[in-house]
């Protein structure tokens, strides 16, 4: 296992901003350094524009690096959606043959694997179809299902559960699986970090173009939260400026692990302390203070409505104490209004450096919530007693 | 997976010309040789697709230029055309000029044509111009069929001079091959290549003995004029091709051999330029 197949020394990849020779550069990867082993699975995370679809377009091949040297040892092909290549007037099953060429595959092999590929992709019915008549689902599922086909030494992964509906990224979950087992070298990107966690033996958070993090995906992942949730402001849904400065003003927002503790990390069915601070002018009473959790995509997913305080001045803390955090892995954006209790007038809101990244925890759960839970087998026939006080279903018993 | 097998190994390197390995690129090549076939085939099927003549205009496209030259130096009272009906003397010109002409236009426009795939996947990208050569040389075999049916019309037989326009035939396809390589390339950084295309080739054709006999230029030209006249490879090809095939002649030593010399310099550095440029493609194109 300790072979090494994708190695990175120095690597970097300068861009032109324009057409002429004077024209401003910006370097998209600088001095970047990777070692992959043979079969390992490593996960590349980072925001947008962090360069990682800078290694992989390097390691593929599409374009040279400006600086460094990059090693591959292995076939390497990437599993990428390959529609791009489809010609609409082809049929679908031409357009296989099309675009397994264009990814190196060989007309025989394509054919020893073309039920499987349109299987896959979930077109039987349409192969001989004009890929032009397919819907948009269709026509990426089976532009991706050809990628997934190939038998590469060295796979590269771009994001792949961007692709196609919640089935179809499982079963795309599952081909990556399939070749991990099998022993293929992967480097994954992904936005999703929790598939990265999953999937990977390690993990790399690229940002600006270099390195900032390298180690188990777990610990990088939540370094990358606690780099993205410093200096970042996200407006919550229902903001609106013409509250500003009132009586009243909230002036920080933290979260806590345990009450009084710094932050650490925040994890699905464990505590969570939401405190804010606040500057007052003047004694008031009674003020309603509305804590709000909204999903990654705007959606309210909790607001408590029923804390109602008196505020003395010059300043405080509010704090909410939550014993359970029902939210599954993910981001959560977090809003507090201040309001007036009896005319429901703002007096100011919160929505600053306010995301809340939840990470996994050790018990098995998997949705869009958490619901506290115990699960305990009952043997019918032996307690009388507790099947009395269950609900019937049974009509026998009626 | 298989990990007895040898695997390859890859280096990747920033672009210079050491970081171009010939050989590795046209072992790669090899190995999509299944992608230049099945892209070479598609190309010619969807070729004349949604047009009611088809693979008629393969011979459409010759046969209207001789037509207006027919007409045109008819009315100028004639050009030589070495014993032959003048509309033979120049079709069988202008199949091998019409598959150069359109052949090279076309794969001029290969990579920026598929900007979107180069951005995505890594293949040897000279496939791309190769198909468009490969279409030019069909279109061409069916040009062949009029220009047979041209010569019977005209009780033109085949000697074995014909084999002189196999070899002009295969020295045509490495020029379009080495042009198309180099015109492709450069297409991909100054789109100025493609606008020029229509009037380059327009120049390029009344420099070539297409319809109007070798002779005739070099009985007009000075020496050294007519020397630079037969470094236009085209001449050699187009005069052999004709030669060999309708005026069952050897070719004229002098054009055959400047061209099959420029052809062969060219074809090696035109295939090293392209997997240069070909280093920093998805970055411009």
């Amino acid at each position: 296992m300790s072979d090494i197949d994708v190695r990175l020394e120095g690597v970097g990849k300068m861009y032109r901003l324009g057409t002429r020779r004077s024209a401003d550069t910006f370097w998209a990867l600088k001095d970047f350094n990777l070692e992959v082993h043979r079969g390992s699975s490593v996960g590349m995370i980072g925001p947008n524009g962090a360069g990682k679809s800078t290694v992989m377009k390097l390691l593929a091949g599409i374009t040279a690096p400006t600086a460094g040297r990059i090693t591959i040892v292995g076939a390497l092909s990437a599993l990428i959606e390959v529609g791009s290549g489809f010609h609409p007037e082809l049929t679908g099953r031409e357009n296989v043959f099309l675009s397994g060429a264009i990814l190196g595959m060989r007309r025989r092999d394509i054919a020893a694997r073309l039920d499987r590929i349109v299987s896959f992709a979930g077109v039987e019915r349409f192969v001989d179809t004009p890929v032009k008549w397919y819907s948009s689902g269709m026509y990426v599922r089976l532009g991706f299902a050809i990628a997934a086909h190939l038998q590469p030494d060295v796979l590269l992964v771009d994001e792949v559960l961007a692709v196609g509906d919640a089935e179809f990224q499982a079963r795309c979950l599952a081909r990556i699986r399939e070749l991990q087992r099998d022993g293929v070298t992967i480097l994954f990107i992904s936005h999703d970090l929790s598939a990265v966690e999953q999937l990977c033996d390690r993990a790399v958070l690229l940002d600006r173009g270099t390195t900032i993090a390298e180690g188990p995906p777990d610990e990088v992942v939540s370094i990358y939260h606690r780099r993205s949730t410093a200096g970042q402001r996200i407006a919550v849904p229902g903001d609106d400026p013409a509250y500003a400065r009132q009586a009243l003003k909230l002036t920080n927002l933290t979260f806590h692990a345990r009450t009084a503790s710094i932050p650490t990390t925040f994890r699905t069915a464990e505590p969570l302390v939401v405190q804010v601070r606040y500057e007052a002018d003047e004694r008031l009473d009674p003020i309603r203070f509305e804590l709000a959790f909204y999903s990654a995509d705007g959606r309210q997913l909790h607001a408590t409505l029923e804390s109602v305080e008196t505020v003395a001045p010059p300043e405080g803390i509010v704090q909410f104490e939550i014993p359970l955090l029902p939210f599954q892995p993910g981001a959560y954006y977090v809003g507090v209004v201040a309001r007036d209790a009896r005319t429901s007038h703002v007096l100011d809101w919160w929505d600053g450096g306010s995301m809340l990244h939840v990470e996994t925890s050790g018990k098995a759960s998997a949705g869009q919530i958490f619901i506290p839970h115990s699960t305990r087998v009952l043997t019918i026939g032996s307690g009388a007693a507790i099947k009395r006080d269950s609900i019937e279903f049974d009509r026998e018993t009626g | 997976m298989d990990h007895v097998r040898n695997r390859p190994v890859t280096v990747l390197e920033p672009p210079s010309w050491a970081a171009v390995r010939p050989l590795a690129a046209l072992a790669r090549l090899r190995q999509f040789s299944d992608l230049l076939l099945t892209l070479s085939a598609h190309r010619i099927s969807v070729r004349y697709k949604q047009s009611r003549l088809g693979a008629a205009w393969a011979v459409l496209q010759p046969l209207a230029i001789m037509v207006t030259f027919t007409a045109v130096f008819s009315l100028l009272g004639g050009v030589p055309s070495e014993g032959i009906p003048y509309g033979l003397f120049a079709y069988a010109a202008l199949v091998p000029w019409t598959a150069f002409a359109s052949g090279l236009s076309s794969a001029t426009g290969a990579l920026t044509g598929h900007a979107s795939l180069l951005g995505k996947v890594s293949f040897p990208r000279e496939i791309l111009p190769l198909t468009y050569v490969v279409a030019a040389v069909s279109d061409g075999a069916i040009a062949c069929i009029a220009l047979a049916a041209l010569m019977a019309w005209y009780g033109v037989g085949l000697s074995i001079d014909a084999l002189w326009a196999v070899i002009a035939l295969v020295l045509l396809i490495l020029w379009l091959v080495g042009t198309g390589l180099v015109l492709s390339a450069i297409q991909v950084r100054h789109r100025d290549v493609g606008l020029a295309m229509p009037v380059l080739l327009q120049i390029w054709m009344f420099a070539t003995p297409v319809v109007y006999p070798l002779a005739l230029a070099r009985g007009k030209l000075s020496p050294g004029l007519y020397f630079l006249y037969t470094v236009n490879p085209m001449t050699g090809i187009v005069d052999t091709f004709r030669r060999g095939l309708v005026l069952h002649t050897g070719p004229d030593p002098l054009a055959l051999g400047v061209a099959a010399g420029v052809v062969c310099a060219l074809l090696p550095a035109a295939y090293l330029y392209f997997k240069y440029a070909e280093l920093t493609m998805a970055d411009v194109v």
